[in-house]
């Protein structure tokens, strides 16, 4: 089945793009966090995507690396060492010797970007899939009309 | 004008081994006696064809009740999966149109 092949590469792209999305949206609402009385503060985490196996260029081989899901992408999640952001609160309860709070280093922008190439990115997979089917919905029309 | 690069037209040799087992549908009976060496085969091409497309709609069915109760785990796999079938589905309509269409060219030889 051909277009099982096209939909499982589409799928492998789009499990990246979604966990893309839900690591962005980790970071974004562990923004405002501070440290805690220990000094343990939220580490902003990333996905790294590497692509899958070197692929052959034998068309069965091919096949039998898509079936076993190996022919995608893969991502995995790793957390950012950055130093902690430094806000002067004197008030706060949190607050160190000198009166500053610790915040979670969590760059809101590098976040919304990261968001939004991910949607584009989710979207063209979807475009691709959709190809793949009305490829094989036009094929299935061989002979139809006669 | 040779015909030397032209094979000589000889006995061609049966596509399928005529068999003398039951038949799985009455339609492979109607075809006659050159029919039924390749209706066997066909039988189970479509029964086989319309075991898995049920199958397959059934593990869709549990996955959209699975849906429809909250429990996502994985939105465009779901998706995915029902054009799949849908996409084997349509292709079994498409093997029955053809497999009528042949049937019905056969019948409206003149005896």
């Amino acid at each position: 089945m051909d277009y099982r092949n096209a939909f499982a590469i589409s799928a492998a792209g789009m499990n990246v793009e979604r966990l893309r999305v839900e690591i962005a949206a980790l970071n974004l609402a562990n923004a405002n966090t501070v440290a805690d009385a220990d000094g343990a503060v939220f580490q902003p985490l990333r996905v790294v995507a590497r692509a899958g196996t070197a692929l052959p260029a034998d068309r069965g081989a091919f096949n039998a690396l898509v079936s076993r899901g190996l022919a995608g992408p893969s991502a995995i999640v790793e957390s950012v060492t950055r130093p902690a952001r430094q806000v002067l609160e004197p008030g706060h309860p949190l607050a160190d010797a000198k009166g500053f709070v610790r915040y979670a280093a969590v760059d809101p922008t590098t976040e919304m970007l990261s968001l939004m190439s991910a949607t584009r990115a989710y979207e063209a997979n979807v475009a691709a899939m959709n190809a793949a089917r009305t490829m094989a919905m036009k094929a299935l029309d061989i002979g139809g009309t006669s | 004008m040779t015909t030397g690069f032209l094979p000589p037209v000889g006995a061609l040799a049966p596509l399928v081994e005529p068999q003398v087992a039951g038949l799985a549908t009455s339609g492979a009976d109607e075809v006659g006696p050159i029919g039924r060496s390749s209706g066997v085969a066909f039988a189970e091409l479509v029964s086989g064809g319309l075991q898995r497309v049920s199958e397959q709609l059934q593990a869709n069915q549990i996955d959209l009740q699975r849906l429809a109760a909250g429990d996502v785990e994985n939105l465009h796999q779901v998706m995915l999966r029902m054009e799949e079938t849908r996409l084997s589905f349509q292709l079994m309509l498409q093997v029955r149109n053809r497999l009528l269409e042949s049937y019905q060219e056969v019948m409206r030889m003149q005896v």
